[in-house]
Formats: C-alpha cells, sequence, structure tokens
C-alpha cells in the first residue's frame, strides 16, 4: 500500500522542471533571504574570586617569575621578555643583528616589519613603522612593545647645533677618504700610484735623506 | 566454559568507543570549568549570596586610588572585575572617569602573566557595558589584545577573547577598530589551531561574520580562503565553519579556490549531512555547495562529481522536508546541472522532492 502510495509524494520530473525554470542560478549572496534564526549570544563576564587571587599574591615570587618566563618569549641577549615570537623576533633582529643594522645604514630597502605578523609592509624608518601602525591598525601611540623607542644609536649622536640647517651629517669615520683601490683596466696595479699607506712614504722620504746624509759623509 | 573471545576488529571498534567516551568527557568537563567562569550582568547578586556589594562611590573611590598610585593591585582588580558585574551604573561611572582604563591597560601590558590576566578579566567585565565602553576598551587595549592572542598562556588568551566578543557584541565602531588590528587572521588561526581556543575564537568570528560583515576587508578574506583547508570538522568550533565560510562570501568570484580548499569544504558538507535540520552547519553547507558549484569548475566539486554521490545526499537533504533549506537545495540543484556532467533527465528521474 505503502509504496503504492509514496510516487504521488515526490514532485514529478516536469514540475521540477517549472520550479528549476523559476529558480536563479548562480551565487547565493550572504544579504539573500531566507536568513535563519542565529543563535543567540549572550555577553558573559568573569566571575573572579578575592580568595584565589590573593592566594596567587602569596605564592613566592620564584614561582611567579619562572612562570612569566615560560608563558613569554626571552631574549637571551639582554633577557628581555616579550608576549610573542614575532615581537622577540623583531626585538633579535633590530636590537642585536649587525647585519641588520647594516642593512638600515645602507638604507636601500625597507627593513622595519610591522608590528603585526600578518601584515607584510616593512619600512625604511621605526617612525614609518610607528605612524603606519598609528594610522591603519589603530595603535596607541605609546604602544608598549615599539622596539624603535630603544635605539641607543641616535642617543649617542646628539644634534650640537638644533638651530642649524638641516644637512646630511655624515659619520666622523666615513669624513676622511676612504682608502680607494687603485683601478687597473687591465694593467698591474703596481704601475699606479700607492695610495694605502701615506706614512710609509714618510719614511721613504726619511731614507733618502739619510742615504744623502750618508753620501755627504762620503765625500766629506 | 568462557565466551569467545573478541575478534580483533571487535577490540578495535570497542577502543575507538573507549577513547571516543574519554574525549567526550573531557571536553564537557572542560566546557564545565570553564563556563564555571561565566557570568552576565547582574546575574551575580542572584548567585553569589556571600558578595559584598560595590556600588558606584566604591568605583569612583577604587578608580581615584588607583590612578594616583598609577598602579592597580591584583586586589583592586578583583574588586573592580566584581564591581563591573554588579550593575550597568557601576560600569559607566568607571568608564567616565579620565585616566581609570589607562591603568588597566597599564597592568595589562605589565611583565606579569598574572597581573595581565587579572587586568584582561576586569576589561571582559567592563565590556558588559554600554556601546561607548566598548569602544573605548577597543581603542586603549585592543592592540595589547589581539597581541596577546599569539601568545603562550591558554587563560589570557581565552579572556581576550572573550572580552573581544562581548566588545564585537556590542559596537560596530569598536568592531571596525579591531578588524583593523588584523583580529580577522588572528582569530582564524587560533580557531584552526588545536589548543582550547577554538570554540572562543569560532564565537569571534562569528560575531564578526554577524555585525561587522562590512569591515572585513579583502586581504582577511583571501587570508581565510588560502588558510581554509586547515580546518577540521571534527575540532570544536566547527559549527560556526560554514556560516563564516559563507557570510565572508569566500567562495565567489573574487577569490580563487584550489582543489584542497574545495575537498575540505566537501568534507565539512559531508560531515553536517547527519546534524540536525536546523543547525547552521546544515543550512550554510547547503549554500556554501551552491557557491562551489557556481564556481562552474567540475574538478572541485570532488566526489560530488559523481552523479550518484549528488543524487544520494541530495535527496537525504529533501527527505529532511525542512521549508528553510528549500530554495537552496533548488539552486544547489540547478547549479549542478549547469556544470553538465550528467543528462539533466536522468538526474531529475533519480530526484526524490517532496510535494
Amino acid at each position: 500500500m505503502d509504496s503504492e502510495a509514496a510516487p504521488s509524494e515526490f514532485l514529478s520530473t516536469e514540475q521540477i522542471l517549472k520550479i528549476l525554470s523559476e529558480t536563479p542560478a548562480g551565487f547565493i549572496k550572504a544579504t539573500d533571504p531566507p536568513s535563519p534564526i542565529l543563535p543567540p549570544f549572550k555577553k558573559l563576564g568573569v566571575l573572579v574570586e578575592i580568595d584565589e587571587i590573593v592566594g596567587i599574591q602569596d605564592k613566592p615570587a620564584k614561582i611567579s617569575d619562572s612562570r612569566d618566563k615560560e608563558q613569554s618569549y626571552s631574549c637571551a641577549e639582554c633577557r628581555r621578555m616579550l608576549p610573542t615570537a614575532h615581537l622577540l623576533d623583531l626585538h633579535i633582529t633590530e636590537q642585536h643583528d649587525f647585519y641588520f643594522a647594516a642593512s638600515v645604514d645602507r638604507g636601500d630597502k625597507p627593513m622595519f616589519s610591522c608590528f603585526l605578523e600578518e601584515c607584510t609592509t616593512k619600512f625604511h624608518t621605526p617612525r614609518q613603522r610607528k605612524d603606519h601602525c598609528i594610522i591603519v591598525h589603530k595603535f596607541p601611540a605609546n604602544y608598549r612593545f615599539d622596539q624603535g623607542n630603544e635605539k641607543p644609536k641616535e642617543k649617542r649622536h646628539p644634534k650640537h647645533k638644533p638651530n642649524s640647517m638641516e644637512v646630511d651629517e655624515l659619520p666622523a669615520e666615513t669624513k676622511s677618504f676612504p682608502y680607494i683601490k687603485a683601478f687597473s683596466f687591465g694593467h698591474q696595479t703596481h704601475r699606479t700610484f700607492y695610495t694605502r699607506k701615506d706614512h710609509k712614504a714618510g719614511e721613504t722620504l726619511d731614507d733618502v735623506q739619510t742615504m744623502k746624509d750618508a753620501i755627504n759623509d762620503i765625500l766629506d | 566454559m568462557a565466551s569467545n573471545p573478541t575478534s580483533p576488529l571487535e577490540n578495535t571498534i570497542l577502543r575507538s568507543k573507549i577513547r571516543e567516551n574519554a574525549r567526550d568527557q573531557r571536553l564537557e568537563c572542560r566546557a564545565k570549568a570553564k563556563d564555571s567562569l561565566r557570568i552576565g550582568l547582574g546575574q551575580v547578586k542572584k548567585e553569589v549570596a556571600a558578595l559584598e556589594s560595590l556600588d558606584t562611590k566604591d568605583v569612583i573611590g577604587l578608580a581615584g586610588r588607583i590612578k594616583r598610585r598609577k598602579h592597580a593591585t591584583s586586589e583592586d582588580l578583583c574588586r573592580l572585575s566584581l564591581a563591573f558585574l554588579q550593575g550597568n551604573d557601576n560600569i559607566n561611572a568607571f568608564a567616565a572617569i579620565p585616566g581609570a582604563i589607562q591603568v588597566l591597560v597599564k597592568e595589562l601590558t605589565g611583565p606579569h602573566i598574572q597581573q595581565q590576566i587579572n587586568a584582561v578579566e576586569c576589561l571582559c567585565n567592563l565590556s558588559l557595558g554600554e556601546a561607548h565602553v566598548s569602544e573605548k576598551i577597543a581603542s586603549l587595549a585592543g592592540s595589547y589584545m589581539v597581541t596577546y592572542l599569539d601568545g603562550k598562556e591558554e587563560r589570557l588568551k581565552r579572556s581576550c577573547l572573550w572580552t573581544l566578543a562581548n566588545i564585537l557584541a556590542t559596537c560596530d565602531k569598536a568592531g571596525k577598530i579591531l578588524l583593523q588590528m588584523q583580529l580577522v587572521p588572528k582569530c582564524w588561526r587560533l580557531f584552526n589551531d588545536s589548543s582550547g581556543c577554538q570554540e572562543d575564537a569560532g564565537t569571534c568570528l562569528f560575531l564578526i561574520a554577524t555585525h561587522c560583515l562590512h569591515h572585513v576587508s579583502a586581504e582577511d578574506r583571501r587570508y581565510i580562503a588560502d588558510n581554509l583547508h586547515s580546518k577540521n570538522p571534527k575540532d570544536s568550533g566547527s559549527k560556526y565553519f560554514m556560516y563564516i565560510v559563507h557570510q565572508l562570501d569566500i567562495v565567489g568570484q573574487d577569490h580563487e579556490l584550489g582543489a584542497q580548499q574545495a575537498e575540505c569544504l566537501l568534507h565539512f558538507f559531508e560531515e553536517t549531512l547527519s546534524t540536525p535540520v536546523d543547525s547552521l552547519g546544515l543550512i550554510y553547507g547547503v549554500r556554501v555547495m551552491a557557491n562551489l558549484m557556481a564556481l562552474g569548475d567540475p574538478k572541485l566539486i570532488g566526489r560530488l562529481a559523481d552523479p550518484q554521490n549528488f543524487i544520494n545526499a541530495l535527496n537525504q537533504l529533501f527527505a529532511l522536508r525542512s521549508s528553510q533549506l528549500h530554495s537552496d537545495l533548488i539552486r544547489l540543484l540547478k547549479n549542478f546541472l549547469l556544470l553538465n556532467i550528467l543528462d539533466s533527465k536522468l538526474l531529475l528521474d533519480s530526484l526524490n522532492i517532496y510535494a
């Protein structure tokens, strides 16, 4: 009986085709009706117990220190503790990596990564990064984990003349003429002037003088 | 005489059942332990009879003290937390004092984990307040809470997620600020992680998809599309998966999906077939599948490209006789027919759609 009645329960092919012709094809958008009823979300707080907190406070400092160390990322060089692996990575490269410092000094490419791991933008200076984080990511201006604040290099070279015109000041070492290797253009380098050790020229001159003195002595 | 020894197959089935039960029990215990910490605004007065009553005067006094000292002790934070739970007046009184939230933020970013937890729990209770309070928390402490989501301490991460969820549910502007801090990729990573934060991260993503959809950037959507396949249907919080994928328009013309991502969606869809008819996963699973077929690439639909599998799945869903599902199932069928995998007459003859 049931098997005979069952087919009448279902739509025929023609009926399905009719429904299909009335149905649009393509993507269903997030805003398309009907919107089912969503599970309700109730805002909840946290019930803290004073006894529990006071109990934790009473724990010896050693235990809480070891917990702090375990649960954060610390720098092996300066013992600074940071909350995430990415921030520690930034700290190590920016504070303790000489190759990074040299690359920053060269200034040919941006080296400072954003504080947010997922943001791939890089910057030439910590200042640019800070501005980016404030404007784009809405970070506070005094972001606590900002590595750029503690660069000692800038402190070492204070400007002596605050009112003077802005000029690109070179460090003291670069002001003296560097050793320039003599170009050979296919010829042997010993044909060029020997510019490497100027003080040796003096020595040679002294030798000539002593030779002259010696000749004079002989002639006398 | 001893009974027949069990076969190795039976042994394996028994062991896996025992393991499953133990896992379920563990999850239940964990959920209970977590829930015992959560409480609604004002509910605390009814549930904890011995609690000292703290009114706005007490809150103003406490706020003044922590401001003067520029530091809040654990006890101060605890008292403030309890005061915020007792009513909205206390929350408003605290939020109106300039510089008071900054002290909480200072404790949040301090060197001690326990103090950070106390501070974030205090902020969590503060986030039970109205939109203007949520906005203040988001702009002053949001960046730190989002940063801590990458940290190691589970309780800190969980409390941050609870606070962020409260903010997302309250204020659209605060939600926008949090999304600019890259909350979506961070939550998605936690949602897929095997840590204990999957459910809470899923809740945050659910709230983003519900309240802040128009603030989700193309980069955020791209990130989810690229990392779609890292979620397992057996993980907790997976009930939100299809809803998030559909609402954020991950399966659409804007994102190219690879075979791996499509395979993950199919896997989720197959898992949702056995869930109750009104479940979020099933309703949005059908929509996601309809969109996957609308992409027009038969390679992406994997096992469902086999007409028999497709017919079986569709008949199973039509048999639920759900009015909510009906129109979406018809759309799914139409998109499948447009793929021209099989003669439509043959397919329609095999379908059992209830009148």
